[in-house]
């Protein structure tokens, strides 16, 4: 390499200006980084809350559908499992010719992320509703609820322990898929991989990599234990049921 | 487009090897070799313990511990241990990307197993274990002849999904310079060959669907009728409980 | 009951057979994206006879995916030069899976990027390229016509003015070896060019600023990027994007505005008969091949070219000074 300048010297190089390659100083890294890691924490945020938001209301339905008319729970469950199987990196990329997106459309992710999300939480919708007691359905209708009103008041509140744990799974699995996503060059918390990956040369550069792990594992810890605050706070009669 | 797709796919010249780069025949067998491993080391580790667990009760911070490690990015860890890894191994070898790969496939594969298999002992019923036990059953016996056979339909169910998520997941060994079905599907997004990249998409979703039929057969050969019956959709045997496990079990990374 | 779990026993033994048998297959034939023999750790040259007779037919080479299908990848070298590798294994674009692949022997001959100071550091040997597979390979901003405004224009040609070939390198030094932030290794180096100025002669522009999957083409967007900020544009950066094959589609349909780029790769990319190879020339039939919502402003003086690399060893033992000699008989 002649093209090396006399600059490429280790004399040349402030040693302050180094910075350290162990991953205990993914912190340090954090904090001399703040605006663009916040930035992608933030885009990591929605990428992973949006999709399971809008796949409940998108599931809500349906899965009162499946247990409304038995027929269709079956082929329902086929459906989600085949949706399950195809590999998250493949569906980003399909996404956008399949719904007229241009190609590094941020959107890709959240669809994407939809589709998985509908999948899951259909048939915990239905399976939570099927966890209502029948007696307690008929004890609704003898006190004159109407289907809807039923519905409200009594089987989704009964169902929200199901529901919430197929929440927990699906806001969890989105923040490690949001990552992939940042392997295609979609801004996340997954940059942090890349930039660790590539900076990775001639020795490991840990601090990105140690830093997009914790924030990642942090984020999912954070939206499951606010879905079960919220879980908890929606049902307080099985609190009173568990202190008997 | 799905003409193309089709096409590639019915390509023969597409399925051999040739010039020294794999074909899809070749990429299949890759791809089923790192998953099925992954699942095998997992299945050895969290099955003992599942049902060690279960059966003694003592251990339980272990199956919640196992559920954290869901909350990993999976391709964070990837990066992680190969960065740590592969500098290590010289020659034509590629255990230092084979490695980070395993790691993070039983990673994965681990928690739907463990916690299936300890749910369905914990669901076996104390009338169940006190009538064994009158029959003079010592805890081993009772663990291996009651127990565990009854807790079968969870358990396959746990290593059902372990798998899905498993094969569907194993696409990211391409991330790194490896083979598997993967290959399509990072080569035809860098070279934006489509038909490639949705063919490798669809073979991954068809090896899946496949592998889960035969397991689906296994279990119907393994589990006995008079247990399986008792899982009817209707049934509220198992509770809210074990359904969210077996919804937990089911949820593919990558 | 016994004879269940009996049953399970076998079935997993069955798998586990099964598995074995599976593997080793697999490792024989590819563990690997290749073919190659991935079970045996020798070295390459203790093989059988070449097929084709060069020494190359007895080396892997290995870079990025799009290397197999790019007019001057595995097709161009077997067009310009008659070397055709034992096989192609993809590892990544210029970056440390490459690096370490050459390093401890996975590959014996890479796709690198002369900048890189991976190539001196592990005393890699750059093979010269005398008939040109690789064109010249200027960097260059590439820019959607209607963002690129007089103002836009006269920050963007500053920054090429004072970019060259050394100083490029030395940039990567501090990203790569160094580990030093791109963005601000990139607001540094305006500071020292004394292109770090506020002014007005971008204000109100929108751009969104792109980049490859390496970072040397992440630090060019920073210094593009940060210079239209400091000019009064307001800037987005989507770095990372990929490889040519996916971000030219993002420049077209206007996802991206502005991208670094190489004069010689987007030239091949655009037009896969190109035959220029000068800078000049280059630039020239560039100009000609442009989707028509593109055009590139000044280049620069830096070049930072695709290389074929070796080791030190076997730039040795087969005698290799340039990509030629790789289809001299093997000894």
């Amino acid at each position: 390499m002649t093209a090396l300048p006399a600059v490429a010297g280790p004399t040349a190089l402030p040693r302050d200006g180094a910075a350290s390659s162990s991953p205990w100083h993914f912190w340090a890294y954090f904090n001399a980084h703040l605006h663009q890691d916040l930035s992608w924490l933030w885009d990591h945020v929605w990428l992973s809350a949006l999709p399971v938001v809008v796949g409940l209301v998108i599931a809500l339905p349906l899965g009162w559908l499946a247990r409304r008319f038995s027929w269709l729970y079956p082929p329902m469950l086929s459906i989600s499992g085949l949706l399950y199987t195809i590999p998250s990196i493949a569906l980003f990329v399909l996404i956008p010719p399949l719904f007229g997106l241009k190609a590094l459309d941020p959107l890709q992710v959240p669809i994407a992320l939809t589709v998985y999300s509908v999948a899951l939480l259909v048939r915990v919708v239905a399976d939570g509703l099927a966890s209502v007691p029948e007696e307690v359905v008929q004890a609704a209708t003898a006190m004159g609820f109407g289907p809807f009103k039923r519905l409200i008041k009594v089987e989704l509140p009964i169902a929200v322990p199901v529901i919430s744990a197929g929440l927990r799974v699906a806001t969890v699995s989105n923040v490690s898929l949001v990552a992939v996503a940042g392997t295609i060059g979609l801004n996340n918390l997954g940059q942090l991989f890349t930039t660790g990956f590539q900076l990775s040369s001639p020795t490991a550069y840990y601090p990105p990599i140690v830093l997009g792990i914790v924030l990642c594992v942090a984020l999912a810890l954070t939206f499951d234990l606010t879905i079960v605050l919220t879980s908890r706070l929606l049902t307080p009669w099985r609190r009173a049921v568990q202190g008997q | 487009m799905i003409a193309n797709v089709f096409h590639w796919l019915t390509n023969s010249a597409h399925w051999d090897d040739h010039n020294g780069s794999a074909g899809i025949a070749t990429q299949i067998r890759t791809h089923m070799s790192y998953s099925l491993l992954a699942v095998l080391i997992a299945l050895v580790i969290a099955l003992p313990l599942g049902l060690v667990i279960g059966h003694t009760g003592k251990g339980t911070a272990l199956v919640t511990a196992a559920n954290t490690l869901r909350a990993l990015p999976t391709v964070g860890v990837l990066v992680l241990l190969t960065v740590m890894i592969s500098p290590h191994f010289h020659g034509r070898t590629d255990l230092g990307y084979v490695l980070p790969t395993e790691i993070v496939l039983v990673f994965l594969a681990i928690p739907p197993i463990l916690s299936n298999t300890y749910a369905g002992v914990q669901n076996v019923g104390g009338a169940t274990r006190d009538a064994a036990a009158a029959m003079g059953m010592t805890g081993t016996q009772v663990l291996r002849q009651v127990e565990f056979p009854l807790s079968l339909p969870l358990i396959f169910s746990g290593l059902r999904s372990a798998t899905l998520q498993v094969i569907a997941t194993a696409t990211i060994a391409s991330y790194l310079p490896l083979g598997g079905l993967g290959r399509f599907i990072y080569d035809g997004l860098a070279q934006q060959d489509f038909p490639q990249m949705i063919g490798g998409g669809v073979l991954v979703a068809l090896l899946a669907l496949i592998t889960d039929l035969v397991l689906g057969l296994i279990q119907r050969n393994v589990v006995s009728r008079g247990i399986s019956g008792r899982f009817s959709s209707k049934t509220t045997a198992i509770g809210g409980a074990a359904s969210a496990d077996i919804i937990q079990a089911e949820v593919a990374t990558v | 009951m016994k004879s269940k779990v009996l049953i399970i026993g076998a079935a997993g033994a069955a798998l586990a057979l099964s598995l074995n048998a599976c593997s080793s297959k697999a490792k024989a034939k590819t563990a690997s994206t290749t073919s190659a023999a991935a079970g045996s750790s020798s070295t390459s040259s203790s093989g059988a006879p070449a097929a084709g007779g060069g020494v190359a037919s007895q080396l892997i080479l290995g870079g990025p995916p799009e290397f197999q299908t790019r007019v001057d990848g595995v097709s161009g070298l077997a067009k310009i030069y008659g070397v055709k590798f034992k096989s192609y294994k993809v590892l990544d674009t210029g970056g440390p899976v490459t690096v370490t692949a050459l390093k401890n022997g996975q590959v014996d001959a890479a796709d690198l990027f002369t900048t890189d100071p991976s190539i001196a550091a592990n005393n890699f040997v750059i093979l010269a390229d005398p008939k040109s597979n690789f064109a010249a390979q200027n960097v260059l901003p590439i820019i959607n016509k209607a963002k690129a405004t007089d103002g836009v224009k006269k920050t963007l040609n500053a920054i090429s003015a004072k970019l060259d070939t050394p100083g490029l390198a030395a940039l990567m030094v501090k990203v790569i070896t160094n580990k030093q932030d791109p963005d601000a290794v990139a607001k540094q180096w305006l500071a020292d060019n004394k292109l770090d100025a506020t002014g007005t002669d971008a204000a109100g522009a929108t751009l969104t600023v792109g980049s490859a999957n390496f970072p040397e083409n992440v630090l060019l967007a920073d210094i593009y990027a940060d210079a239209l900020k400091a000019q009064g544009a307001s800037t987005s950066t989507k770095l990372n994007i990929g490889s040519r094959e996916k971000y030219v589609p993002g420049l077209k349909d206007g996802s991206i505005d502005l991208m670094p780029e190489y004069n010689g790769s987007i030239l091949q990319y655009l037009d896969k008969t190109a035959t220029a190879t000068s800078p000049t020339d280059v630039l020239a039939a560039l100009q000609k091949v442009l989707p028509s919502n593109l055009i590139v402003l000044d280049q620069s003086a830096a070049q930072d070219s695709d290389a074929i690399v070796v080791t030190q060893a076997t730039a040795t033992k087969y005698n290799l000074k340039s990509i030629a000699d790789l289809a001299n008989p093997a000894s």
